[in-house]
């Protein structure tokens, strides 16, 4: 039997918490500045192009993960896509159960790739199916950050 | 020991900052792709990959090796990440180098990466969880504090006047003025040093090397492939490491014991005898003023107690006998921790290839050594480089 079994309640050990005091500070990064810039000012989903590898990344990159070529080239990807896949989740991270399930799936975009894991909304999990074509919805300019939840959801189209 | 002749043949390096808009893939790849163009080199012509980088908590992502990985130009090929805290950087170059030596691959990528802004409000956060739990953290401490005790030690034990160790700040924030990457250069006098804030003491705010953002890479190949890429290769001549004590409290605090095993072992691979007159040029770990005096010992290349009074005499010096740290080290060019590290031995290339710019050390060196220190204070990393 290990010491940890034997332990029943914290009384019966000298137990303490602790933390790691820190908190962290992210930046968005070169391609990052660029592509959410786009979502944030003109509504748009942008891509970023490696001529040579005949790629389209998404979410961009600066560079290319195949030939190392700096990415210079960027296009719309537009905002309508298809669920490649999906799963409806039931609780929290905490594990509570939730009230409203939430619908996640990766939605690829043609002549990407990549793609973008987000939300699904508008449409009920048991209407939800793999292969089905959804869009993007924004939140109203006023209210969008440089974030990717500036992009509400995706709802099918 | 069949082992293949390793060099050292491509490095690149970004600015250390205190604050990068880059990601920390964005500044790896930055590295990496300058360290291939600098020797004509493609993603193609790389094997593997070795990657150094600190505390996953330092970029606030766990796994930071796998997230850095298509930065660092791993992606379809083997790659690896290695870890001993602050001795990452010169640690990842032998990793790089056994890769080859062994006869596995014949090329290398070697990576160095730290995001340190995006630790808040400050890296001492994430470092407070390196002491033990039980003993000692109930204290609150920070490294700060066990270099103080450490300082003061060695500086008690030999004599040593706080000012003579304030010339090394000196010196090395005044050699980063001729480095383009550098952070904290700056011209100042001893007693700028002497007069700063005293954080713990007897180390004040100058004594210490800065926080940063920034990475370095350097690509390595076999003898064959070497030659084919460059006339000019930086062969690996020794490598060496070793490992104290975890117990702080159980080691001679003034005196680097582990550093000397290290640097022992990369002298006999290296065939050295007398490292003081083979040793042209040194890039030892000095994250702290003292720390350069107290390396320069453990390497062997001072008696005990006398680094301070060699740098004190110019010998130290970029145009001196034995220069250390003309880059401007850490103090002068910043510290983001593995990449740091692994800037002292690119430091060494550029100096052995004579390609070091306005830091270029007089009398055409011929061999060089680069040094890195941490873990929990008791790892020491050692590579040895020839032309
Ligand atoms: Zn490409």
């Amino acid at each position: 039997m290990s010491l940890v079994e034997r332990i029943t309640s914290f009384a019966d050990a000298k137990v303490w918490y602790g933390n790691l005091p820190i908190e962290s500070l992210y930046t968005v990064g070169i391609a990052g500045e660029k592509f959410f810039r786009a979502i944030k000012d003109r509504g748009v989903i942008m891509g970023s192009v490696c001529p040579s590898c005949n790629l389209t990344y998404l979410p961009p990159m600066m560079y290319c993960e195949r030939c190392f070529a700096e990415l210079e080239e960027w296009v719309e990807v537009g905002t309508k896509g298809t669920v490649y896949t999906y799963t409806v989740v039931g609780v929290s991270l905490g594990g509570a159960p939730l009230e409203q399930p939430e619908i996640l799936a990766l939605i690829k975009i043609e002549g990407a790739h990549g793609g973008l894991v987000h939300r699904l909304g508008e449409v009920k999990p048991e209407e939800t199916e793999i292969g089905m074509p959804v869009e993007a919805v924004l939140k109203p300019k006023k209210d969008r950050e440089g974030s990717i939840l500036d992009i509400k959801h995706f709802k099918p189209a | 020991m069949a082992m293949r002749k390793v060099a050292v043949v491509g490095a690149g390096m970004t600015k250390f900052m205190r604050r990068a808009q880059e990601t920390g893939r964005e500044l790896a790849f930055q590295a990496s792709r300058m360290a291939l163009d600098s020797c004509e080199m493609t993603l193609d012509d790389i094997d593997a990959v070795a990657l150094g980088t600190a505390p996953d908590a330092f970029d606030g992502l766990h796994m930071k090796g796998e997230y850095l990985s298509d930065g660092a130009g791993a992606w379809h090929k083997p790659y690896m990440r290695c870890y001993v805290g602050g001795g990452t950087g010169v640690f990842a170059a032998i990793q790089g180098w056994y890769h080859v030596a062994s006869g596995l691959f014949d090329t290398c990528l070697v990576v160095c990466e730290e995001k340190m802004s995006s630790c808040q409000p400050h890296p001492q956060g994430a470092f407070i969880t390196i002491f033990d739990h039980t003993t000692e953290r109930a204290l609150k401490p920070n490294l700060v504090w066990i270099f103080a005790l450490e300082m003061n030690r060695y500086m008690t034990v030999h004599g040593i006047e706080k000012k003579d160790i304030a010339r090394v700040a000196v010196k090395n924030k005044r050699n980063a003025l001729d480095h383009p990457c550098a952070q904290l250069a700056a011209d100042i006098t001893v007693e700028d040093v002497l007069n700063s804030e005293v954080l713990a003491w007897p180390v004040q705010r100058l004594d210490i090397s800065p926080t940063s953002d920034g990475a370095v890479a350097i690509v390595m190949a076999a003898e064959h492939v070497a030659k084919r890429i460059t006339d000019k290769p930086a062969w690996v001549r020794g490598v060496g490491w070793s490992l104290d004590t975890a117990y702080w409290t159980s080691r001679d605090l003034y005196y680097p014991k582990y550093v000397e095993y290290a640097a022992r072992m990369a002298y006999d691979m290296a065939g050295i005898t007398e490292p003081r007159k083979e040793i042209h040029v040194v890039e030892p770990y000095d994250p702290f003023d003292y720390k350069e005096l107290h390396h320069l010992e453990g390497l062997l290349l001072a008696d005990k107690g006398d680094a301070a009074r060699l740098t004190a005499e110019g010998v130290t010096a970029r145009d001196g006998n034995m220069p250390v740290c003309p880059s401007g080290g850490m103090l002068g060019v910043g510290n983001p921790i593995a990449a740091a590290g692994l800037m002292k031995v690119s430091e060494i290339f550029w100096q052995l290839r004579g390609e070091a710019g306005k830091r270029q050390v007089p009398g055409q060196p011929q061999t060089g050594l680069a040094q890195s220190w941490g873990d929990l204070m008791q790892v020491g990393c050692v590579v040895i480089l020839g032309v």
